[in-house]
């Protein structure tokens, strides 16, 4: 759909034809977590800058797509911190073998079901072999843990982060982060002068409520109308007010929206769910460079008088990125 | 391409003002998507002048601290075939040294 000629890398999706999206939201798994963690604390630190880490990705050509978001992300910060001499490969090979050793878990036979009874509410109980599930994912942790394991080793002993760094970042984006983009909607919609404030000036009225921000990123907000939907989406990484509505869901990191929602807003939108009258201008914003988007829904029918508690509970983030709508109480 | 020696340039272009990307190739990271290049559109606002990101990308020890602008296209401006409606837009940010003066 667009000149190839002209197209930076894998990454560089926008426009390409691709498939319909999964619009459900994998969550996290720890060693997920805990490589984004490093990743930022590395970055928060400018040991390794975010413009390096995504140059070192993009230039995995094929394997770029063929590995899963934080793999490659995982992976890119090894290969920078090796370019930058800040670990051996000695040391990175070392430093895995000894965390793989740290997740064998010795094989023990499971028990004769017919051999252990016990008591239910009183009765003599036994159970049968379907009462047993072995664990079929039992294969440890993805390798690129064990680098991120080691990375975080050798950086520590530098003194370059801290291991509590990356144990910080884990905490926030999973109790703070999420919170924060839901409690500055809420306020727009009881506050008039607020609302205000924040769609002239986002990022100095989401501080003056009391929000410190740790993002170096500007701030915009795009409030919802009946003229004008708007819908956030990041062609070239994945590009997200972290700092205000956590992690992106698996989705907005797919190639399959990076790629279609910039030349096809309203089937994406439906794909959602959410379907957007003719009347009404769709405006994607591709979140390139060095702002980020916040989405501000349109208060819901229904709920005049209510209290910035019982408004948050209406709220997803999916409404904050504009993929969904809040629906209205009556 | 890089920008050198221009850290305190004031932005170039008014708001409102007719843009073009410029069609052109780039090497190692840069943040102008392919599918915008050569297309016109308008400056929707100036956002402040931030580090080039394509120097931050090779450690260029001191980068050049340049205007970004968010630029709003027509979607059919965009997309030859596109599906939706004539009013429909998108706006992203591109740095000063992509952008060309255009008339409509």
């Amino acid at each position: 759909m667009h000149d190839e000629v002209l197209k930076m890398g894998p990454h560089d999706v926008g426009g390409e034809k691709y498939l319909q999206i999964d619009t459900e939201d994998h969550g996290m798994t720890y060693w997920e977590k805990f490589s984004n963690g490093l990743r930022i604390a590395v970055s928060a630190k400018k040991i390794i800058t975010l413009d390096e880490l995504r140059l070192t990705a993009e230039k995995f050509g094929d394997e770029y797509f063929q590995m899963e978001y934080f793999e490659r992300n995982g992976k890119a910060l090894t290969h920078a911190c090796l370019n930058k001499k800040l670990l051996t490969d000695k040391e990175l090979i070392a430093g895995k073998k000894r965390h793989k050793e740290n997740f064998t878990i010795p094989i023990i036979e499971l028990p004769d079901p017919k051999s252990i009874i016990h008591l239910h509410d009183g009765e003599p109980h036994t159970h049968s072999r379907d009462d047993f599930q072995e664990d079929e994912k039992g294969e440890g942790p993805p390798d690129y843990f064990l680098e991120m394991l080691t990375i975080a080793d050798i950086l520590t002993e530098k003194k370059l982060i801290k291991m509590e760094d990356i144990f910080l970042k884990i905490e926030q984006f999973d109790n703070q982060y999420p919170a924060r983009g839901i409690d500055v909607v809420t306020r727009a919609w009881v506050d008039n002068s607020f609302r205000d404030f924040l769609i002239n000036d986002a990022k100095n009225a989401i501080i003056d409520i009391g929000i410190k921000l740790e993002s170096f990123a500007d701030i915009i907000c795009m409030p919802q109308s009946d003229k004008t939907h708007h819908l956030v989406v990041c062609t070239l990484c994945s590009c997200y007010p972290r700092a205000l509505l956590g992690m992106p869901p698996s989705w907005y990191k797919s190639r399959s929206y990076r790629s279609r929602v910039v030349y096809e807003p309203r089937k994406v939108l439906e794909e959602f769910g959410t379907i957007i009258p003719d009347s009404v201008e769709v405006k994607v914003h591709d979140s390139n460079a060095d702002m980020r988007y916040l989405i501000l829904p349109q208060r819901p029918k229904g709920t005049e008088g209510w209290s910035e508690s019982a408004l948050s509970a209406l709220i997803s983030r999916d409404h904050l990125v504009g993929v969904r709508l809040p629906k209205n109480v009556i | 391409m890089l920008y050198d020696n221009k850290s305190s340039s004031s932005p170039c272009f008014d708001k409102d003002s007719g843009i073009r990307v410029a069609k052109r190739s780039s090497e190692g990271h840069c943040r102008t998507p392919a599918y915008i290049r050569g297309k016109i559109g308008v400056i929707e606002r100036y956002c402040g002048n931030f580090p080039n990101p394509e120097q931050i990308a090779i450690c260029h020890p001191k980068p050049d601290v340049i205007p970004l602008y968010r630029c709003r296209f027509y979607q059919k401006d965009i997309w030859p075939h596109y599906s939706g409606n004539d009013c429909d837009t998108l706006e992203l940010e591109i740095f000063e040294h992509w952008l060309e003066p255009a008339t409509f």
